[in-house]
């Protein structure tokens, strides 16, 4: 007896539309910035100081 | 698929336009952020010494252990039983690294603005000009408007609690790109209207100190990075312009180079 398995191979991420993954990419730009510029951990903060004094991010 | 080409052009445009930003960097802005923190160590230091002597007149017996431990805010006003990176090729490394990374973050901005413009206008044409424009743009948004009401600050400078501030910050940020975006891809002839979203941040008004921000230094100090103050704002502004240009033009290179026809293919599916 064979089993027959069909597999459905129509690839998922093409059905996952433009504009979602525009806005997954929009997302993840804003999260990288957030955690360069904005976090408030001592450690973040005392490692990206000098970026974020020189690009006008709010610092101390 | 749009997405990892976007996450790849993203980080080769923010290597590029990170590196670029870290040369004018160390050449122009890092100089004066040195300058202004020996004055930041110096008043760190006098700070301690008052709190010991103070210690000292109201019974020396209770503090003992108080003599030469570290000041509150230690060195260069962080906290100094917090990790920070060593002077020289450590704190060089993490500028490095932080500049990448920000440029990283504006370039993914950056890209999915360009691609959804590009899909709602296909004809438009990915020469330099249209990436210094985009670049321009983004000078706007992320310097030149949260600039005008909390200019880029030394170390050193006392200001207004941190939270308002980067709340303010993002809200002209926010501000801006809507009145951009609305101006120039609106459909209505009174489009221009979306421009009075600008003015928007400076109404509300950015949080201020009502002092001095080097109130607490030595006047002769304080004069001293009153003028250091003002030429950071001008070596950012010029770095920064530099860099949005770049970034913009690293942009639609990468978008004609690796998205061009993953959008016209996705597009038209």
């Amino acid at each position: 007896m064979q089993s027959q398995v069909s597999i459905a191979a129509t690839p998922r991420t093409a059905s996952i539309s433009v504009g979602l993954q525009l806005a997954a990419a929009l997302v993840l730009g804003l999260v990288i910035l957030y955690g360069e510029g904005f976090l408030s951990s001592p450690i973040v903060h005392n490692a990206a100081h000098d970026t974020r004094h020189s690009q006008g991010f709010p610092c101390h | 698929m749009i997405f990892r080409r976007i996450v790849l052009s993203a980080l080769l445009v923010g290597a590029l336009s990170g590196l670029l930003l870290s040369a004018i960097e160390f050449w122009r802005v890092i100089p004066i952020i040195h300058a202004a923190e020996r004055f930041e160590d110096a008043l760190a230091a006098r700070m301690a010494d008052a709190a010991r002597g103070t210690k000292q007149e109201h019974g020396a017996a209770d503090h003992v252990h108080a003599e030469g431990t570290a000041p509150p805010g230690g060195e260069n006003g962080h906290s100094a039983s917090e990790w920070q990176p060593a002077e020289g090729a450590e704190r060089i490394g993490y500028t490095l690294l932080a500049n990448f990374l920000t440029a990283t973050g504006f370039a993914l901005l950056t890209l999915v603005a360009m691609v959804a413009a590009l899909k709602r206008n296909p004809a438009a044409t990915l020469d330099w000009r249209y990436g210094l424009l985009w670049g321009a743009a983004g000078y706007a948004i992320f310097f030149v408007a949260p600039a005008l009401g909390l200019p880029p600050e030394i170390p050193g400078a006392a200001d207004s609690p941190l939270g308002a501030r980067q709340a303010w910050w993002w809200f002209s940020v926010a501000c801006t790109a809507a009145g951009l975006a609305g101006a120039v891809f609106g459909k209505s002839p009174w489009r221009w209207a979306a421009l009075g979203f600008l003015a928007l941040p400076y109404l509300a008004g950015a949080p201020q100190l009502p002092a001095s921000p080097f109130a607490a230094h030595l006047p002769a100090d304080a004069a001293e990075l009153a003028v250091l103050s003002r030429r950071f704002v001008w070596e950012t502004a010029f770095a920064n312009a530099l860099y949005w240009l770049a970034l913009g033009s690293a942009s639609s290179w990468a978008v004609r180079r690796f998205l061009g026809e993953a959008i016209q293919r996705e597009v038209r599916e």
